[in-house]
């Protein structure tokens, strides 16, 4: 069911050591976190005006998506009998692989030897365009940052911004390269006619696909119908010019009604770009109708399980709320420290960290869980309310329960626990560590290099504001 | 066992309940009563909200009393602007006088070679200053989509406040969905080059509006 022979998740702490001495990353990242916190905040002040408030449509939101998992085995039974009346087919798939089969199958059932493919995360859980190349089929990715690290032959580093890792200059590398012309020098000013330069390539691709590949932001049970949010409109080329059209998508995506995905609208936008709205919405149902001038003659849906079933009814079922907005990583200060790669599969930052071990497997994720500052950041943001640091903490114990952490951290916490819980030994002990830091800190009360964990004070001093424990500090003060 | 037979049993399992006919029937009957979530409150302006949203997401809007004017002010655009004389147009709004204003038009679904795209809207949306259009013989989805310039009548009186309304008038009057309900806030565009905004991603560089008649 798992895809962790994909996943490099187990290799966290050596990509993240590597990420964070990248100077070419970090200069991209830092220039990146400040918009996509900015433009979030204003998105979401914006609603004031309308006489909206963030609590009260998150909480509506909620409501929204608990509805649906809540019995989604008949919102499933719904969509599909609905989106079949329509014309379109549906099919299922259990994993990654599954998908890869169908959507080759619906190839050659078409004659297509090119699909031009609009973002989905699940073809990349599912490693599709490797898939379609072995089987001689073209997978052109179309969104122009999934364009720049199919170029790069990278995966994305982030769900709503893809190559948000790559300065301008490997940009023009890369598509110097692909485009064949020389390297230029490039300022920001150059970015519209770089922007035009894939506009025109990526336009041939359009009108010359067989077949558009999407994924779905939603699916509406009422109608049988997938809706595309995006910005520049390749979401509507793929699924208008090409013949057949292939939506992948999670079986937890559905929502009830059109009035429903109306008010996730609200803030799926604001939350991902703080727009108030994205530029194309797009709700796409059956198929070419009689008479029409465009669409597709075929479509197919493939509703994806791939490890989604399993979390129903768990203590992770808050997280098939998420709906993919990206605000989770865009406020998290670990992940604008390592960027997306560092997380080792599919999803990065704090949604990534806890589908990751979800997904590919607990033992094969063990410090994603670990890789949160416990700030709460992403919880707060989130449009969905996941409680997503609780669910880290949630993943963690498992790991304990399963034996899972090493020798030494359990040996610590074994010892510990035996100190904790006799006051007077844990007294004692304590008092020795606060007359031990306050030696260590001096008249100035900051300990700039502390031996026994010296990652700690790398960069910073530790300060310390009393040599004496917190029982006899009480003590004194209720004494006075 | 089928793929989807073994999803949906995992499902099941999950969701961890049997009363399958009762919950269809509370989910039928959820389906059946529409309800809103929160809503907006817009005033009563809703062409002055709608246009000021629409030039707030980079659109150009301009305005004629009669849609019988809309001809001559697509011509003064595109004259303005320097963009030729040759338009594709949407078939429902044909019935104009074009040619009259000096365009050379065509009736039919835009091609790539073309530069401009003219079109109606089923209606638009005064919240967020956005056009809803819809796929159908006489409004082929390409008008908005391959042209660098789209050009779109909004009669005044199809202004609703939001997209829930929109829906509403979408059920009142067709019933069904059509292939593709498309809607569009301004022309396309990219941050995908180190987060800065290009106006013109794979879509229309240019949308001009045209909102005919009164309030």
């Amino acid at each position: 069911m798992t895809h962790a022979k994909h996943s490099q998740a187990m290799h966290f702490q050596a990509r993240a050591a590597e990420k964070v001495r990248n100077p070419v990353l970090q200069r991209a990242l830092q220039k990146a976190k400040p918009l996509f916190v900015g433009k979030r905040a204003k998105g979401m002040a914006a609603l004031g005006e309308d006489g909206l408030e963030f609590e009260g449509l998150r909480s509506a939101c909620v409501d929204i998506r608990n509805r649906v998992l809540a019995d989604l085995d008949v919102w499933l039974a719904i969509f599909e009998e609905r989106a079949k009346a329509t014309g379109a087919e549906v099919l299922w798939a259990r994993d990654g692989d599954e998908i890869c089969d169908l959507v080759i199958d619906v190839a050659r059932r078409h004659g297509v030897t090119k699909a031009t493919k609009s973002k989905s995360m699940l073809s990349e859980e599912a490693h599709l365009n490797e898939a379609l190349a072995a089987a001689g089929i073209r997978p052109v990715e179309t969104d122009l940052g999934e364009y720049i690290v199919q170029l790069a032959g990278e995966a994305p580093s982030h769900i709503i911004a893809p190559a948000v890792h790559k300065t301008i200059h490997e940009v023009e590398e890369l598509f110097a390269k692909e485009h064949g012309r020389p390297i230029e020098t490039r300022t920001s000013a150059d970015i519209p006619a770089m922007a035009r330069e894939a506009r025109e390539v990526l336009r041939q691709h359009f009108l010359s696909a067989e077949m558009g590949i999407s994924g779905a932001n939603f699916l509406i049970a009422e109608t049988g119908t997938a809706v595309l949010v995006t910005n520049e409109g390749n979401g509507r080329m793929v699924t208008t010019l090409p013949k057949v059209h292939v939506v992948i998508t999670g079986i937890e995506k559905l929502v009830p009604t059109l009035e429903d995905f109306a008010t996730l609208m609200r803030l799926l936008p604001r939350s991902a770009t703080g727009q108030t709205i994205s530029n194309y919405v797009s709700l796409l149902t059956g198929t070419r109708q009689p008479g029409d001038r465009d669409g597709p003659e075929k479509t197919v849906f493939i509703l994806v399980d791939n490890g989604r079933a399993d979390l129903l009814g768990s203590a992770y079922q808050d997280m098939l709320r998420c709906i993919r907005c990206g605000a989770c990583m865009n406020h998290c200060p670990v992940y604008f420290s390592l960027g997306g790669h560092a997380y080792g599969w599919v999803y990065p930052g704090p949604m990534g960290s806890v589908l990751t071990p979800l997904y590919t497997g607990i033992e094969n994720a063990l410090d994603l869980p670990h890789a949160s500052t416990g700030c709460n950041q992403c919880g707060t943001v989130c449009p969905v309310r996941i409680p997503l640091p609780s669910l880290m903490h949630r993943l963690r114990e498992a790991q304990t329960e399963r034996g899972l952490r090493p020798w030494s951290e359990r040996l610590w916490l074994r010892a510990w626990a035996w100190i904790a819980r006799r006051p007077a030994l844990y007294r004692w002990f304590a008092r020795r560590a606060a007359r031990y830091l306050g030696w260590l800190a001096g008249d100035e009360g900051r300990i700039q290099v502390f031996g026994l964990a010296p990652g700690w004070t790398e960069g910073r001093d530790l300060p310390v504001a009393s040599n004496r424990t917190f029982h006899e500090l009480y003590a004194a003060r209720k004494r006075a | 066992m089928t793929a989807r037979d073994e999803i949906l049993q995992r499902v099941r399992a999950g969701v961890g309940k049997d009363d399958f006919a009762a919950r269809r029937a509370t989910a039928e009957a959820y389906l059946a009563a529409r309800s809103r979530g929160p809503q907006p409150s817009l005033g009563h302006e809703l062409a002055a909200r709608f246009r000021s949203k629409a030039e707030s997401l980079a659109s150009t809007v301009d305005a004629v009393a009669d849609p019988a004017e809309a001809p001559a002010a697509v011509a003064r655009y595109l004259a303005a602007g320097n963009l030729g004389k040759q338009i594709v147009l949407a078939a429902d709004i044909a019935s104009l006088d074009w040619s009259g204003a000096g365009l050379a038009c065509a009736v039919r679904g835009a091609e790539d070679a073309d530069r401009v795209g003219i079109s109606g809207c089923f209606c638009a949306i005064a919240e967020t200053g956005t056009l809803m259009l819809l796929s159908g013989p006489e409004t082929p989805a390409t008008i908005s989509l391959l042209p660098e310039t789209h050009i779109a009548l909004v009669p005044v009186s199809r202004i609703v406040g939001t997209m829930e309304e929109a829906f509403a008038l979408l059920r009142a009057e067709r019933g069904t969905l059509p292939r593709a309900v498309n809607f569009v806030s301004g022309p396309s565009r990219t941050g995908d080059i180190e987060q800065t905004i290009v106006l013109g991603a794979h879509g229309p560089c240019r949308v001009h509006l045209i909102l005919t008649g009164q309030s």
